[in-house]
């Protein structure tokens, strides 16, 4: 594994935790869709809107940070000399964005009676 | 730089310069998101002007990730590797065949699941050589025979044994063996150091040595009666060297509880690597161990801040036996 990019820091990216899985409003791939806007509080709780969803959540510094490696090359075959592929460490990631509580559905129209 | 090492019927490990981590997946029920360039709450109050939505992009997903935990590097194949094609001098006829047994630095790198200095230092310790660019180590018949020709001329020169000098031993002994070889044993069984002339000297380890001389007189029998075993080790070490039993902790174990005592040689490098494995070998060879016996077999099990007695706690059980503690396997051994 080796260092992406020359001298200087890594990218530090975000990790976002949800619980459970995440669905496509329509049938169809992940790929390309909007998850939904994520939002900080004046006293810093992140909150996510999914779909008519709310969650809140917490930001985590990671006890054992992480490291993101993307694979390059590599022979098919693997060649009794030298090494057999290679991996790129490419970002670290320090800090998590926990949301580990029940989504509240937001109503936004309720009808007045009349 | 990091690299992941192992063949494909081992676990992989990965290795930094000088420490070695075993690999594991785990799993987790939650998604994992990874964004880059996403800010956290600290980030965007230093910036007030950002009140503008960011479009982040979302660059993937994992419900699994890899886990590193730090273990013991696995050298015992380091050993066995090595001990295919032990080195038995330049008269042997082996060495001018070509065998394909010979492991370069980079040869042990790619196949041994350590990082390279645990590798190096590992080599350093087993007395391992570099001889044509090979590692190689020496058979043992020729390491005595070697060993001998130095402790032979220390005697004949009534060279005191913590001033050795190199220089006469190379002259003395060059015409019997390559200059590589005798530099080596002295190396092996010596403290190198100079003094304030310049010149270079041998402090011998006495205990190294009397340690290999019994070695040489167990590896001949299945058992030896005790007290005639250390009466023939004294007479056979050099002039002005003690044997204690203690030197061979590790090496040979002496059996208490037979009528004579008696003696055999048990080698901790010829037992499983694995902790499991190794504490059923020993309790195959003796039911109810001390603690005092089972350490040095055990020892090199011990992880960064583990204890002999947090792993007797862990893979035996204790008894009482005649007033002392006891150690005996958990499990019912077949």
């Amino acid at each position: 594994l080796s260092h992406s990019g020359g001298v200087g820091a890594l990218a530090q990216w975000v990790l976002v935790e949800l619980q459970g899985e995440v669905e496509p409003r329509q049938s169809g791939d992940l790929a390309g869709s909007l998850l939904g806007d994520l939002h900080y509080t004046c006293e810093g709780i992140p909150v996510l809107i999914v779909g008519h969803h709310i969650l809140y959540g917490k930001v985590v510094q990671l006890e054992k940070p992480f490291a993101v490696l993307v694979k390059e090359g590599g022979a098919p075959q693997p060649s009794p000399a030298g090494p057999h592929g290679h991996y790129t460490v490419t970002a670290l990631i320090k800090t998590k964005l926990l949301f580990k509580t029940r989504p509240k559905p937001i109503i936004t129209h309720v009808p007045k009676k009349v | 730089s990091l690299v992941i090492r192992g063949e494909k019927d081992e676990h992989a490990v990965l290795c930094s310069k000088d420490k070695t981590y075993v690999m594991k997946i785990a799993d987790t029920s939650n998604m994992l998101l990874f964004v880059p360039g996403c800010k956290t709450p600290e980030e965007l109050n230093t910036d007030p002007a950002s009140c503008n939505i960011i479009h982040s992009q979302i660059a993937g997903f994992s419900k699994n990730y890899w886990e590193l935990r730090r273990c013991r590097p696995k050298l015992k194949k380091l050993r066995k590797l090595l001990m295919e094609d032990p080195y038995e001098g330049p008269d042997s006829q082996k060495d001018q065949t070509l065998t394909f047994s010979k492991y370069t630095t980079e040869d042990l790198l790619s196949l041994i699941q350590a990082s390279e200095e645990e590798i190096l230092h590992q080599l350093q310790v087993i007395d391992a050589c570099k001889i044509e660019g090979y590692w190689r180590i020496l058979d043992f018949d020729y390491e005595m025979k070697l060993l001998n020709h130095v402790t032979q001329l220390i005697d004949s020169e009534s060279w005191p044994l913590s001033k050795v000098p190199l220089c006469a031993c190379l002259e003395e002994l060059g015409s019997l063996e390559p200059r590589e070889m005798i530099e080596h044993i002295l190396l092996s069984y010596g403290r190198k150091y100079v003094d304030a002339a310049g010149e270079v000297f041998f402090e011998m380890r006495e205990d190294k040595i009397c340690r290999a001389i019994a070695q040489m007189l167990l590896r001949n029998a299945v058992k030896f009666n005790l007290s005639e075993f250390e009466e023939v080790w004294q007479q056979s070490v050099p002039e002005g060297m003690t044997t204690r039993l203690d030197q061979l902790q590790g090496l040979a174990l002496v059996d208490k509880s037979s009528r004579p005592e008696t003696i055999f040689l048990l080698k901790v490098e010829d037992l499983p690597e694995d902790n499991q494995e190794r504490f059923n070998s020993l309790f195959g060879i003796r039911e109810k161990w001390t603690e005092m016996d089972i350490t040095p077999y055990i020892q090199d099990l011990c992880a960064e801040k583990q204890t002999v007695g947090a792993l007797l706690t862990k893979y035996a059980r204790s008894s009482m036996l005649n007033g002392v503690k006891v150690y005996n396997s958990r499990r019912p051994l077949s």
